[in-house]
């Protein structure tokens, strides 16, 4: 009994914190793409917010410095994204891909620069103690049994990110700004002939998109792990993207897909080890399986997932199309 | 009236052309500036670059030998992208091109004759490719899976795949690394100037590209697949086969990047780990800065090998400024080549012709 | 005698686009309380002047005032708070939100509340004036055009609206709202509110209009009373010079030869759940006829059209072409599609590429896989001699061209080797009167040579004169009618029964 509640708790927490910067990218991308822009790029604004908030947190001391450095920097990266995807007409996929690139070799310059002077100064590279973030129990609520842990001892920037998803979901679905941000992306005409600026209103939602990829990235940097390596992310930028077609462009159905994700990156993290280790035949004879097969498991989950769904879902109508298009 | 054709036609090309040039300098220019502002001295950067990829022969046979999986990878990318398939998964198809083409000429080797196992080496490598994108094309087709998405994430599969494969059936003996045992010298890719790294490779790239070209610009398949990449509605009214060309491209496009896989292993490197560089994102760099013609893009290979190359020179000398300067110019590339392409496809897109009746549609402004 | 305040004031209003003036020191003065007419043919800068005064569009030069005091231009915003609301042609209605959610996001200044309370009042003082009643909830896309309309002059009267302008609010109507929305106008006029009435169609501004001013190729030609002018003088103001509006002379009945299109017991449904969108359609196309297809946007023309173009597969019933069961549209079938530039054109391929796209597989046009580019040429310089298609050279993007040259470039293609069958929906959308005319000109030479043609337009007029027969689209049935022994009246009311 209890160690079937262990395993419960252990994996739901771990699937919340694994999720968790999927989720704050996840939310700040559907805002983007419901005005209309899709942005391939999550993944090198993420990685360029863990390098952020690594080397700032590293040089000042401080994690809450380095978290808004990361978010700044996040955003510095949708501006040039917006330039070029909203003013300046470029092709948004591409464009997209583009914003990686920058990003992975952006991030990697800047690592190996900073790994240089830092050893110049005879510094380490580590984050001085105490810096990175911890985990923050919440008295009383974590006792919960089962999913306590789960939701109440992690991160506070998981619990920022909660807030972040009921604050999002109430403002796309019951408040006039809701109504334009997805106005923007599945009628800009009408956007237009009502007075509202389309590139501007664009712009504002992939600024507040960057913001929380740079954050997500930080969350990888400083929280869950107080380390940087240039492939920290691993895709997960991408498998965002998937989530929220899954999702079908709603809230509920894009955190449903993170956690599920989470949960099968931690369920596949402990297999590995689990099968070594337990007593079960079955699980022992998953050892003879490489574990890169493990590895794998989530990113064919995400193609499956999207495979699943048999029809093809009603994204918003005008992605991928410059504002002011030149359709008659 | 051919001489004003031929003419117009060089026109275009030149502008193209010197289009490409300025973007390339500009930036470049304003990359040294970076570096002068992190305090690297200009100069010296400039000519260290330079003497990096271009200083000696071998420096120059490295260059190409760089550039020649680059436009293998741009032509995946410019083929595809011609024809609307968006397949970002070139890094995948180059991985399973050369894990295939390691695994034919080591382990699963079917005889032993150079003569037979490097043109099946390179075949397997990319047909290997070529299939590894129709999973994606497939998923779109039948599952409606976006193509941008599932060839991103294969890519990723890819990567475990062939780290499980070399730690596993393709390790190579005495090491625990998931790396491959090198390829006997006799089935490298022959050299064709002694003690450089200019291999057949180049030439075998080189002649595909061309290939490429006269298909794409002059025969009917090409000219069905600019359609479908263009207006997939306007297509189908015209009873193209769209589907069948979709496939059909986004076989040639994974089979160019596997065999740039492939080449790059036998000719180049001669062993296999799972990280090969990220010659295939860099491609679609590659493609673009090409304007998506394999002529063209047989040029921006070149420069971004050159690029490259002058790069890990530099960061090798004192100065250590990080190879990844270059990923970094790629990316801006791209940026600027997208942002006036979609400046000049407005222009081209305008309504009302000074020889034409009065406008009958006002332009939304 | 006091003249009474003017509603709007525009003086030298000037708009250049592409180096061509759309609209060229243009003056006009709009009493208040009248119902203005702006007249003009399409691409007369109609729609360019009136979203300059509803502030989508800045002019280039000249000044507007409204009841006074100076309006600045180029904003919506600004416009709207001078009570100037506009009614677009195409509407801009976010087809997936809700009739409410529609006029807040349009009205509303706050960012803040869903459903505010002011608006919600006004939209009730405008229902309870119009006598309309609107279902708020409704998603808009499920509304018919009538109700869409409703909808959007609701939202252009809410928030203080005393200025109405409507963009050619009668193009998709049947006859009978249209009657609707002609009381409509007399109220609000009666009311006190301005109305600016932009139409081509002469006899509805006529009808509806006290003053009315006309364009002409971006200038202004006349603005005074309605009834200081014939219907003649006004026609020939509009246009400039006497076009030939072709008519069909004599109906000629062959229904006794064999059909060259024939549909049986055709149904069509996109998806098991979802309805019947076409019913049981009967039609026959004979050798030497125009079938016209009249109805209401949105009662299934548009997939009529698909089916028989072989885009969608019909659900149920038979397609025979020239005897042939459900025969691929063989090579003597030509199909001129409603969006051009969806169907039938590629805009960034040279004019050349686009007069060949049904034909680049055929012989002296390829050889061994290879395109021959200079027979490609040659062809298309013929074509563009015989259909007059104004363009600088053959290898300049189609995109560059007019509307109307580019549908020249579709007829070109499509016409020029004499097909035994044509398919054309709404081949005049968007062109101006000399377009048309060649347009509906190519159709009556085809029929004179003994082709057959099935027109399927949403411009009953055009689509009368043009047409042996005609048969009316509604509710996803097709109905005969006894064309030409009947009025428009009399289809008109056929459009409208089962929507």
């Amino acid at each position: 009994m209890n160690t079937s509640q262990n395993i419960i708790t252990f994996l739901s927490r771990q699937a919340v914190t694994a999720a968790t910067p999927m989720i704050l990218a996840g939310v700040g991308e559907l805002v983007g793409e419901l005005s209309g822009v899709i942005n391939i790029g999550i993944e090198g604004a993420m990685l360029m917010g863990c390098i952020a908030a690594y080397t700032v947190t590293g040089v000042t001391g401080h994690g809450t410095v380095g978290l808004l450095a990361a978010g700044a920097t996040g955003m510095v990266m949708a501006v040039i994204f917006a330039a070029a995807t909203v003013w300046g007409r470029a092709d948004q996929i591409v464009a997209g891909t583009a914003m990686d690139l920058l990003g992975v070799g952006l991030s990697g310059m800047i690592w190996m620069m900073y790994q240089n002077w830092r050893e110049n100064l005879g510094f380490s590279t580590a984050l001085p103690h105490g810096s990175g973030f911890s985990p923050v129990v919440i008295p009383l609520l974590h006792e919960i049994p089962y999913l306590g842990p789960a939701l109440f001892e992690q991160y506070m920037l998981c619990y920022l990110t909660m807030c972040l998803c009921v604050v999002a979901w109430w403002t796309l679905n019951h408040t006039r700004l809701g109504l334009i941000i997805r106005a923007l992306g599945d009628a800009p005409e009408a956007c237009h002939a009502a007075g509202v600026r389309v590139r501007l209103g664009r712009s504002l939602c992939l600024l507040f998109a960057g913001a929380c990829a740079g954050a997500a990235g930080a969350y990888l940097s400083i929280m869950q792990t107080h380390a940087f390596a240039s492939d920290m992310t691993g895709g997960e930028g991408f498998v965002v993207l998937a989530l929220v077609i899954f999702g079908r462009w709603k809230l509920p159905g894009l955190v449903g897909g993170c956690l599920f994700f989470g949960l099968i990156n931690s369920l596949q993290q402990t297999l590995q080890t689990a099968r070594y280790t337990s007593q079960n035949t079955a699980l022992h004879a998953l050892t003879h399986v490489p574990f890169q097969f493990f590895q794998m498991l989530p990113y064919v989950a995400a193609i499956a997932a999207l495979a699943i769904m048999s029809r093809k879902s009603p994204g918003p109508r005008y992605i991928n199309i410059p504002w002011p298009s030149t359709k008659t | 009236m051919m001489i004003r054709r031929l003419f117009q036609r060089m026109c275009n090309a030149a502008t193209a052309v010197t289009l490409a040039v300025l973007v390339c300098g500009a930036v470049l220019t304003l990359a040294i500036g970076a570096a002068a502002l992190l305090g690297y001295p200009p100069l010296r950067v400039a000519v260290l670059w330079l003497h990096g990829a271009a200083g000696s022969w071998y420096a120059l046979s490295s260059s190409c030998a760089d550039a020649c999986p680059l436009l293998l990878t741009g032509l995946a990318a410019g083929v595809a992208f011609r024809a609307g398939v968006l397949n970002i998964g070139a890094q995948g198809q180059f991985l399973m091109g050369a894990l295939v083409a390691v695994a034919l000429s080591t382990r699963m080797m079917i005889c032993h004759q150079p003569v037979l196992v490097i043109p099946l080496a390179l075949i397997g490598g990319a047909l290997a490719g070529g299939m590894w994108g129709l999973i994606a094309q497939y998923l779109e087709r039948y599952r409606s899976v976006p193509v941008v998405l599932s060839t991103i994430l294969l890519n990723f599969v890819a990567l475990y795949l062939a780290e499980a494969a070399l730690q596993g059936p393709l390790q190579a003996v005495g090491t625990a690394a998931a790396q491959s045992p090198e390829i006997a010298g006799k089935y490298w890719l022959p050299l064709f100037v002694a003690y450089t790294d200019f291999h057949i490779g180049i030439i075998l790239a080189l002649v595909l590209a061309v290939l490429l070209w006269v298909l794409q610009e002059r025969t009917v398949f090409g000219f069905e697949s600019q359609v479908v990449g263009l207006n997939p509605g306007t297509a189908k009214a015209m009873r193209m086969p769209v589907t069948w060309r979709q496939f059909q491209i986004m076989f040639i496009s994974g089979g160019c990047a596997g065999l740039g896989g492939a080449i790059q292993v036998l000719g180049q490197v001669h062993f296999m780990t799972a990280h090969m560089g990220n010659y295939g994102y860099a491609g679609i760099a590659v493609a673009l800065l090409g304007r998506l013609n394999p002529l063209g893009i047989i040029f921006s290979a070149g420069f971004f090998g050159f690029l490259d190359t002058g790069a890990f020179r530099v960061e090798e000398s004192s100065l250590a400024l990080p190879h990844d300067m270059a990923n970094v110019i790629k990316a801006v590339v791209i940026l600027v080549m997208l942002v006036l392409a979609g400046i000049s496809l407005r222009r081209s897109r305008r309504v009302g012709n000074p020889g034409s009746s009065a406008p009958t549609e006002t332009p939304s402004a | 005698m006091a003249t009474p305040p003017l509603a709007l004031k525009l003086t030298g209003i000037r708009k250049i686009f592409n180096g061509i003036a759309a609209l060229d020191n243009v003056s006009l003065d709009v009493a208040a309380g009248s119902v203005h007419g702006i007249l003009g043919e399409n691409g007369a800068g109609k729609t360019t002047l009136m979203n300059i005064i509803a502030g989508l569009i800045r002019p280039d030069s000249g000044s507007m005032e409204v009841m006074g005091t100076s309006l600045p231009a180029g904003g919506v915003r600004a416009s709207r708070a001078r009570g100037i609301g506009m009614v677009h042609q195409h509407f801009k209605l976010v087809d997936n939100q809700s009739v409410l959610d529609n006029i807040v996001l349009a009205v509303s200044k706050s960012l803040w509340s869903r459903r505010p309370q002011t608006v919600l009042r006004d939209i009730e003082h405008w229902c309870h004036e119009l006598k309309w009643t609107v279902d708020l909830q409704t998603p808009v896309g499920e509304l018919g055009v009538g109700q869409q309309q409703r909808v959007e002059i609701i939202k252009a009267l809410c928030g203080g609206g005393r200025i109405l302008i409507l963009d050619e609010p009668t193009a998709a109507l049947t006859p009978a709202e249209v009657d609707e929305l002609a009381l409509a106008v007399a109220g609000l006029a009666k009311a006190g509110m301005t109305v600016l009435f932009i139409s081509h169609k002469l006899h509805e501004v006529t009808q509806m209009c006290q003053v009315i001013s006309i364009l002409r190729r971006g200038k202004l030609v006349y603005s005074g009373g309605v009834a200081d002018l014939s219907v003649e003088q006004i026609a020939e103001k509009m246009v400039g010079a006497k076009v030939d509006v072709p008519r069909l002379v004599q109906a000629q009945g062959n229904t006794k030869s064999h059909a060259l299109l024939e549909l049986e017991s055709v149904d069509y449904r996109i998806s098991k759940r979802t309805p019947l969108i076409l019913k049981q359609i009967h039609l026959r196309v004979h050798p030497g006829e125009i079938l016209g297809i009249a109805g209401v946007d949105g009662n299934g023309q548009s997939e009529l059209a698909a089916v028989i173009s072989g885009a969608v597969i019909a659900t149920a019933g038979r397609i025979m072409r020239s005897g042939a069961a459900n025969a691929d549209a063989p090579a003597g079938s030509a199909y001129i599609p409603e969006d051009r530039h969806k169907e039938a054109l590629v805009l960034a391929l040279p004019i050349v590429a686009n007069l060949l796209l049904r034909k680049y597989r055929q012989r002296p046009f390829v050889r061994w896989g290879f395109c021959r580019f200079g027979q490609w040429r040659g062809h298309a310089t013929n074509l563009v001699r015989k259909y007059d298609i104004r363009c600088r050279d053959v290898d300049d993007a189609v995109g560059t061209l007019s509307g109307g040259n580019q549908q020249k470039v579709v007829l070109a293609r499509e016409l020029s080797d004499l097909p035994e069958l044509i398919l054309a929906v709404n081949p005049t959308r968007g062109l101006d009167v000399g377009a048309t005319a060649f347009v509906l000109r190519q159709l009556l030479d085809a029929r004179t040579r003994g082709a057959g043609v099935l027109l399927i337009h949403g411009d009953l007029d055009e689509l009368l004169s043009v047409s042996d027969r005609v048969a009316v689209m509604s509710g996803g049935k097709l109905l005969e009618t006894p064309w030409p022994h009947s009025t428009p009246e009399q289809i008109g009311r056929m459009m409208l029964g089962g929507a």
